[in-house]
């Protein structure tokens, strides 16, 4: 048998342009290829000479789906910069504001783009016809998570709120109050939703790759916290250290560079699953419940499972939020979040954040005139392409072995491509 | 106009199909995010191709094809180009398409951008860059739907007309307006500097109304006068240096290109 290459052209149901090659000579996977092929935008470079107000608003557009943990890294970075303390309100509502979007990015990501591949469709339209109250829930999930996000940001998709220092708008009492509710009538649906993508068929694969998450002693931080570990290697690192546990570096069949752990040289993941796995014991409850009837608990490996690990973290955040909800409404958290006063000054700082699709950092430079002089950004898919692709070459090399179909492998790459949450507009930025 | 509206296939709903060029994909979803009417306004259309959430091939044929993102290479300006050829209608969504968006802001010097995030070997997935460009540059665009990121009911609004044949007028007041009909106290009051003066108009002001000045991102509107704008932004003691700086933000292609002429 010659080489043949099989090709996934221009991936379906994932954020941005990317496409599939894989290398097949003489029943052999040769090679294994996610070619990311998003358009570049130089994010890092356009922000330069740009003054540090725009910055969040810029950095905002670097993914739609993604824009909060963009704007609120962004503005961490900034806050850092100037020696900016936010009141603890603030920080409060940025942490709801973070959350709503992965309420927003785990409902879109479960069912409108990774269900499909289960439910044999094309798309999510059909389900309407075969399980209209699955439907309407699984929408009905994403919307408030969007309402979540415009209640707080004033929009679903970029936020217009959030600021340097604090918030131009915040809700109102009544308004955190009936989202409350809202939140509390959605947590049975979200319970079912880690039940349903259990219930989905996956194939046996253990990543061998590291993985990174954010943590904090007793805490499941998602925007809190500025240490993050490595799972396997158990280091802990603050977030300035960030280039002294990974490194990045260029393929020519990505736009996206691609990132290592430096020491080991492993690639790494990050996402749900990885932070499941660094604060399995601070889930909320519910969701530790959830999870123990799906069967997942640390050490999880089986990179399909990040599905599984979405649904977990959507009953976590619905019930955090609810809680944040409440305490917002009540006079819980200190101060108000009405911007601070501060000094442009020159400076140098580092937002760090769990999107919800992983790790992301923005590291910051500002001259004395509060004008970008570097800027450098690291995404959660950018990090985790190269373990992507080792996993796929993993997947494709067992199903190669067992003979399967070229249709059939194809699809189960592309599944497992869907299962790490991909943002191709995100990792090219 | 709009014969396309009783679709080219005969009796069969007009078939639609969605593109994306260089932009963050947040227009797309925020078509996406009104689930209660999403059916409602997919039920209207045959829903050709739409990569973001389907994994159906694109059809030979389509009678709207709607399109996200600015044009960054040579391999897009053809695909664009083509789109156009086969498409009866297009329709631009979002400022990336319209007005180069936040990616224009690159348009300075794109090769010493590349260089600077890629070093001197820019990945061959890249393709074949130029200066980010609206879309509009090239090909003829039917309708838009302005902002960053469009408005659903925006982008509802136009799909009506383009499928059911109105007109394809655009907004050209400003949005200076709307700040009055909402009650909204000028940013300008406040010591803030806003876009509002020489942006079109169609938000509702959302951004003035939440507190944050207009960033323009529905592009300078043809009633636009600058000259005058300048004027008033230094009548308030802002730095006019400063208000044309912002301005540049989703506007660098249109003031480049004035510039020029």
């Amino acid at each position: 048998m010659s080489k043949e290459v099989l090709s996934i052209d221009h991936m379906a149901r994932v954020e941005g342009h990317g496409q599939v090659k894989v290398s097949i000579k003489e029943g052999v996977v040769e090679s294994v290829q996610m070619q990311i092929d998003e358009p570049a935008r130089f994010f890092e470079s356009m922000v330069r000479g740009r003054r540090f107000d725009e910055i969040p608003y810029i950095a905002s557009r670097i993914c739609g789906i993604c824009s909060a943990s963009h704007v609120i890294t962004s503005l961490q970075a900034i806050e850092q910069a100037f020696g900016i303390t936010v009141s603890e309100r603030t920080r409060m509502l940025r942490e709801l504001l973070v959350y709503g979007s992965y309420l927003q990015n785990h409902a879109t990501h479960l069912y409108v783009l990774a269900a499909p591949d289960y439910l044999k469709q094309q798309s999510v339209l059909p389900l309407a016809n075969m399980d209209k109250g699955l439907f309407d829930k699984a929408l009905a999930l994403k919307s408030l998570g969007n309402e979540l996000c415009n209640m707080v940001g004033g929009r679903s998709i970029h936020p217009i709120t959030a600021v340097v220092g604090g918030f131009t708008s915040e809700p109102t009492a009544q308004q955190y109050l009936q989202m409350a509710d809202q939140l509390d009538a959605a947590l049975e649906f979200a319970k079912e939703t880690v039940d349903v993508f259990n219930g989905f068929p996956t194939p046996m694969l253990e990543t061998d790759g590291d993985m990174m998450a954010m943590v904090e002693q007793g805490a499941y931080p998602i925007s809190l916290s500025s240490r993050f570990v490595l799972v396997d290697s158990g280091k802990e690192y603050d977030c300035s250290e960030l280039h002294d546990a990974i490194e990045e570096y260029a393929v020519a069949h990505s736009g996206a560079l691609f990132a290592r752990v430096k020491e080991s040289k492993k690639p790494y993941m990050v996402g749900a699953l990885a932070r499941i796995n660094a604060s399995w014991n601070n889930i909320t409850s519910e969701a530790k419940f959830a999870a123990a009837k799906a069967g997942i608990r640390p050490p999880e490996r089986n990179p399909f499972n990040n599905n599984v690990a979405q649904a977990i973290e959507l009953v976590d955040a619905v019930q955090r939020c609810a809680q944040l909800c409440r305490d917002l409404a009540g006079d819980k958290f200190e101060g108000t979040t009405k911007p601070v006063e501060f000094q442009v000054k020159a400076g140098h700082g580092i937002g760090f954040n769990e999107a919800p699709r992983g790790t992301v950092f923005h590291d910051l430079e500002f001259d004395e005139e509060g004008r970008v002089i570097h800027a450098a950004i690291v995404t959660p898919t950018a990090q985790n392409v190269a373990n992507m692709e080792a996993d796929m070459m993993k997947l494709a090399c067992d199903l190669a072995a067992q003979n399967v179909s070229e249709d059939e492998l194809k699809k189960q790459v592309e599944m497992l491509v869907r299962a790490y949450d991909p943002c191709f507009s995100c990792s090219v930025h | 106009m709009a014969n396309y509206s009783l679709s080219l296939r005969g009796k069969q709903n007009p078939r639609v199909v969605f593109f994306a060029f260089a932009s963050c994909f947040g227009c797309q979803l925020q078509i996406t995010n009104k689930e209660k009417y999403l059916l409602d306004v997919l039920g209207q259309v045959d829903l050709g191709y739409w990569q973001l959430i389907s994994g159906q091939p694109l059809p030979q044929e389509f009678d709207v094809a709607v399109i996200e993102g600015a044009v960054t290479t040579e391999e897009a300006a053809a695909l664009v180009q083509e789109i156009r050829q086969r498409a009866q209608c297009v329709i631009g969504i979002g400022a990336c398409a319209l007005t180069g968006g936040i990616p224009g802001i690159a348009s300075d010097a794109v090769d010493q951008h590349a260089q600077m995030v890629y070093g001197e070997a820019l990945p061959a997935a890249c393709g074949d860059i130029f200066a980010p460009t609206p879309i509009k540059k090239y090909i003829d665009v039917d309708f838009e739907v302005p902002c960053c990121p469009v408005d659903f009911y925006g982008f509802v609004d136009v799909l009506q007309r383009a499928l059911y044949g109105s007109n394809k007028a655009i907004q050209t007041t400003s949005m200076c307006g709307s700040c009055k009909i909402n009650g909204t106290q000028c940013l300008y009051e406040q010591g803030q500097i806003c876009m509002g003066m020489v942006t079109r108009a169609g938000c509702g002001a959302r951004c003035p109304k939440l507190g944050r000045p207009c960033n323009g991102c529905a592009g300078i509107t043809p009633d636009a006068n600058l000259e005058s704008a300048y004027k008033v932004v230094a009548s308030y003691g802002q730095d006019v240096e400063m208000f044309k700086q912002r301005l540049v933000l989703f506007n660098a292609q249109a003031l480049s290109s004035a510039e020029e002429q």
